[in-house]
């Protein structure tokens, strides 16, 4: 491909992300600098909104929220995601109808979904899960408001959401592993575990590399689902980062932009160090080819 | 090994195992398993449904209550008769669908290319997609604000569809980029050859080859874009409201209403669903081998 | 080609769900302003242009009847009012969003005793005294209360135009009360002890609702308990006095009511406590007095005519007033609207004309004097009998800035994170230096 060419098919769209994404960004980090508000010019101030977010205890509990949120999921995603994958690898005329069953969980924006969740741990909304579980156990489990508790309740809503895809992605992993590999582990005497573990497992490690890498960007993403699983986040230690900067710079008319923003960049920052490994492989490989 | 995720060696689109295999026991667990998990997956769905149709005096009740009520629709009635619900509705519709029409005609050329012009740039500019695609939304969704403002495009459909298929961009590329490469460059120089140009192989020969990728990559957009919360919670007020906005606008409201919204959540839903059952099988088709055998 | 057929097939079925909301769009939102919403006189000049006007109004039963008849009573040829459903959270955000700047989206915005003056003093709101006085007669505006006028007035200026009144009332259970021979508690004293009560009966565990919901819920009922030793959060000269007697009083009060009340009260907002009294898992609730009306419908719960109301307690019997906050909600026109401010203003005066606001009752207290009398609603005689022996409190414009900034400390408190002592000069210190930012 000549270098006109690739300049004329790839120009509108790295256009559009220059436009609509690096000018923006940009911003941000002009407004990490200033006392600012909505529709007025900034004052620069230097790096004190950065001094100010790094200085308040809140930022740290909510880095330590998302990274441990993060690790959690992403580990159970990749593990109930391969199982059920497998196991629907293996289903015969059911499997359509299972796999659009498991992908309405995907397809529910996800603030939605969290507030249907919700209603089935809260008892001012009927609360099903309290409900069998104190019918089982005598317990009243307080979700909302106890730090592990509301954590489990969130985790199991993040995990909800996002294992279809991961598990539609790995489904589609399955099916392109030649059936001769297989064969040929079960006929050198390997057996079902060291078969998954030794053959199939590394034949799709693309693919696992893969969701790995799009549930850690989204899990550090998270925000949406908190604001109906977690009404008072930061009293219990389970606030965002997301949802720290939407409280400081939108929320409640709050309007702390400069701050906000220094918060954004040093989220940045963080995905940055986690996606670091993915990145270093990628160029890796660029060098490779170059 | 990122870059090479969703291929896979061809000859993979779905069937049914055969009628034939005996079924083992194990297969057998697995699947009563298999049912169980989609069941739960449903659950916070099929709850809302419930709660949705019961008579509002009963639909929260504590301990719920499962029978003796006569089911109704009036929450819908009420949804579609006092709020703005269709008008949320074709905004959400009009976004989805502008913003997955856009994201693909400037996608599909841009992974072309990224597939073919090998080296270092290439390299570099999917690895920009992907620190784009991990970008905080906040950090370009608030100055989007700010800038739509002063641009006068605040709150329009075409302001929230431009931020989306900026936002989607990087994966959209990502994906059918991964597409591209599974067509051998064979096809193309064959193609050149017999006189077509760089835009004519594309246009009739890697484009057709594409269908089923493109229809994955278009499947994804038009969900995210479908779903998207935040960016239209910032970017959207009175004139352009989409559905999860306004089912967030909901919930801190009184029992009537708060019904609405269930309503709501499910009228959003539906349709999904149907799409999501009609395409899973070409999702996974497409997404496993992406090209020739569609 | 399989493929394709498919591909097809979900197009249809796409082009289907569109073109069915199009089509049956034409029924939709034909209810909107509620069909049954009283019409009223709304006779402004009609403008040369097509003309839309955007509401931003949260819904709540009280609020409701004069959004709706606004909506209703103005709409007509080249003008549209347009309103749509949003919860009071979604309404600040809203609010802070569309005053920022040269232009906004609404044109007409619901405003409230405790933000007046801030928005005022930023010059975000139009000041509407000129208005007043052209249009007194027309829509006899001499009748809107003083008080409630006072209560929307900054440095001498009117900046919104009072509609109702909202105070705290206490609903109960009367069945409950009565069977156990108790009466509506007049101190939090007596609440527990009805509460204790209640509880050795066994049927309900959680007899106390209050919302202490994590945002503006518990910094208001806090503000509440303070009011009722008679202290605010500022004194007359914008001093902070969270390290106050008053100030511990009121947060030792809240704490002692905590055995009685769910253990996640404080993700609780007044839906979710209206949800405790539907559901009968409460006994004893204290919310506005707008949220009152919807516990007396049957069509939200079995329970309706099981609940009787009263003026809420006092902190200490020797409190002066009672435990409640008197809240003004009003009309304002933001300063950047680009539509003409007099229509806007007689838009809202007819909203709150006479007519109006007798159509709100009973779902509102209104500000005009003279219409609620005690047998207007179930709860009229004890709205009216906390109007009095509610602290008024003059706003000032750091009110909702140090509001917002010590709301995590009072959570804190309440969870019990942090004892009162420490919590109190926390606040304290946190008030002044927001304060002194400002």
């Amino acid at each position: 491909m000549r270098r006109r060419e690739f300049a004329l098919l790839m120009g509108p769209s790295l256009l559009v992300m220059l436009g609509l994404l690096v000018v923006p960004l940009v911003r941000t980090i002009q407004w990490s600098f200033q006392k600012v508000e909505y529709g007025s010019p900034g004052d620069f101030i230097g790096l004190s909104n950065y001094s100010q977010a790094l200085s308040d205890p809140r930022l740290g509990r909510a880095v330590l929220f998302t990274l441990l949120l993060t690790v959690i999921v992403t580990a159970t995603i990749l593990v109930l995601g391969y199982l059920i994958a497998t196991g629907m690898n293996g289903l015969g005329k059911l499997r359509p109808y299972i796999l659009g069953a498991m992908l309405v969980a995907y397809v529910l924006p996800n603030i939605v979904g969290a507030v249907s969740f919700s209603w089935l741990f809260d008892q001012n909304f009927g609360g099903a899960v309290n409900y069998v579980i104190q019918a089982l156990t005598g317990q009243n489990i307080l979700w909302f408001t106890e730090t592990w508790p509301n954590r489990i309740m969130v985790m199991a809503h993040t995990v909800w959401h996002l294992l279809p895809f991961s598990m539609l992605m790995i489904l589609a992993g399955l099916q392109g592993v030649p059936k001769e590999l297989r064969e040929a582990a079960i006929i050198d005497g390997a057996s079902g575990r060291k078969t998954h573990f030794y053959v199939i497992i590394p034949t799709i490690r693309g693919i696992l590399g893969f969701v790995c890498l799009i549930t850690i960007m989204d899990v550090l993403r998270t925000f949406d689902n908190l604001i109906p699983l977690s009404p008072q986040a930061d009293a219990i230690g389970n606030e965002s980062i997301m949802l720290y900067v939407f409280d400081t710079a939108f929320r409640d008319g709050s309007a702390q932009l400069g701050l906000g923003s220094a918060i954004n960049v040093l989220a940045i920052l963080l995905i940055l160090v986690c996606l670091f490994p993915f990145i270093r492989g990628l160029l890796k490989e660029a060098k490779a080819k170059a | 090994m990122i870059a090479d995720t969703i291929k896979a060696p061809a000859g993979s689109v779905i069937k049914p195992a055969p009628r034939a295999r005996r079924r083992s026991a194990a297969s057998r667990i697995s699947a009563v398993l298999l049912i169980l998990t989609a069941v739960v997956m449903l659950a916070p769905f099929i709850w809302t449904a419930l709660s949705v149709t019961k008579p509002t005096d009963v639909a929260f009740a504590n301990p719920p209550i499962l029978t003796g009520y006569t089911p109704t629709l009036k929450a819908f009635q009420d949804l579609w008769e006092t709020t703005y619900f269709a008008q949320y509705l074709i905004n959400t519709l009009v976004v989805a669908v502008l913003s997955t029409i856009v994201a693909l005609v400037l996608g599909i050329p841009a992974a072309y290319a990224l597939s073919r012009f090998p080296g270092y740039v290439s390299a570099i500019l999917l690895l920009l997609a992907l620190v784009f695609r991990s970008l905080p939304r906040f950090s370009v969704v608030l100055p989007m604000y700010e800038i739509s403002k002063s641009l006068g495009i605040y709150d329009t459909t075409f302001a929230l569809a431009a931020a989306l298929v900026a936002i989607n961009q990087p994966f959209s590329i990502w994906l059918l980029r991964n597409f591209f490469a599974e067509i051998p460059k064979e096809l193309d120089e064959a193609a050149m050859i017999d006189g077509c140009t760089r835009w004519g192989t594309l246009r009739r020969v890697m484009i057709p080859l594409m269908r089923p990728g493109i229809f994955t990559a278009g499947i994804f957009v038009f969900l995210f874009a479908f779903q998207e919360y935040l960016t239209a919670l910032v970017l959207t007020d009175t004139s352009s409201k989409t559905v999860p906005v306004f089912i967030t606008t909901q919930l801190g409201q009184t029992l009537p209403m708060l019904q609405q919204a269930g309503a709501a959540a499910m009228l959003l839903t539906l349709p999904v669903i149907a799409i999501s059952f009609v395409a899973q099988k070409y999702l996974v088709a497409g997404l496993s081998d992406g090209s020739v055998k569609g | 080609m399989r493929f394709h057929k498919h591909l097809r097939t979900g197009a249809a079925a796409l082009a289907v769900v569109a073109s069915l909301a199009g089509v049956t769009a034409c029924g939709a939102g034909s209810r909107s302003g509620a069909q049954d919403a009283t019409a009223v006189a709304c006779d402004y000049t009609m403008p040369t242009a097509d003309t839309t006007v955007n509401v931003l109004a949260y819904n709540s039963s009280a609020i409701d009847p004069f959004t709706n008849t606004m909506v209703k009573s103005c709409t007509r040829e080249k003008v549209t009012l347009k309103h749509d459903p949003i919860d009071f959270g979604g309404q600040v955000t809203k609010t802070t969003a569309t005053l920022a700047g040269g232009s906004g989206s609404y044109d007409i915005l619901e405003t409230y005793g405790f933000v007046v003056p801030g928005f005022a003093a930023k010059g975000n709101i139009e000041p509407l005294d000129d208005y007043v006085a052209k249009y007194a007669d027309k829509y006899k505006l001499n009748a809107l209360s003083k008080q409630m006028r006072s209560s929307m007035s900054y440095d001498g200026k009117l900046y919104g135009l009072p509609m109702q009144a909202q105070m705290y009332v206490l609903a109960y259970r009367k069945d409950v009360f009565d069977s156990l021979g108790l009466k509506p508690p007049t101190t939090f004293a007596e609440m527990i002890d009805a509460a204790k009560a209640i509880q050795a009966k066994g049927e309900i565990k959680y007899p106390i609702a209050l919302p202490l919901n994590a945002t503006a819920d518990i910094t208001t009922n806090y503000q509440a308990a303070m009011n009722s030793n008679g202290k605010d959060f500022l004194d007359s000269s914008g001093k902070p006095q969270f390290a106050s007697d008053e100030s511990r009083k009121a947060l030792e009060g809240m704490k002692s009511l905590l055995p009685y009340m769910d253990p996640q009260v404080t993700t609780f907002d007044q839906p979710k406590v209206q949800q405790q009294m539907f559901n009968g898992t409460a006994a004893m609730a204290i919310m506005f007095s707008g949220r009152m009306n919807d516990l007396t419908l049957p069509a939200n719960t079995k329970l309706a005519d099981k609940f009787a109301f009263a003026a809420p307690p006092a902190v200490e019997g020797s409190a002066p007033y009672l435990y409640s906050r008197l809240s003004v909600d009003g009309w304002s026109i933001p300063k950047n609207t680009k539509l003409d401010k007099d229509l806007l203003f007689q838009m809202m005066a007819a909203s709150v004309s006479e007519d109006a606001s007798k159509a709100s009752v009973p779902a509102a207290y209104p500000a005009r004097e003279g219409m609620v009398s005690d047998d207007s609603s179930k709860y009229a005689a004890a709205a009216n009998a906390t109007i009095g022996k509610s602290m008024p409190t003059p706003g000032s414009p750091s009110a909702a800035p140090v509001t917002n900034a010590i709301r995590p400390i009072v959570v804190q408190v309440i969870t019990g994170q942090l004892d009162i002592e420490a919590g109190m000069q926390q606040m304290q210190s946190i008030a002044e230096k927001t304060i002194a930012g400002s």
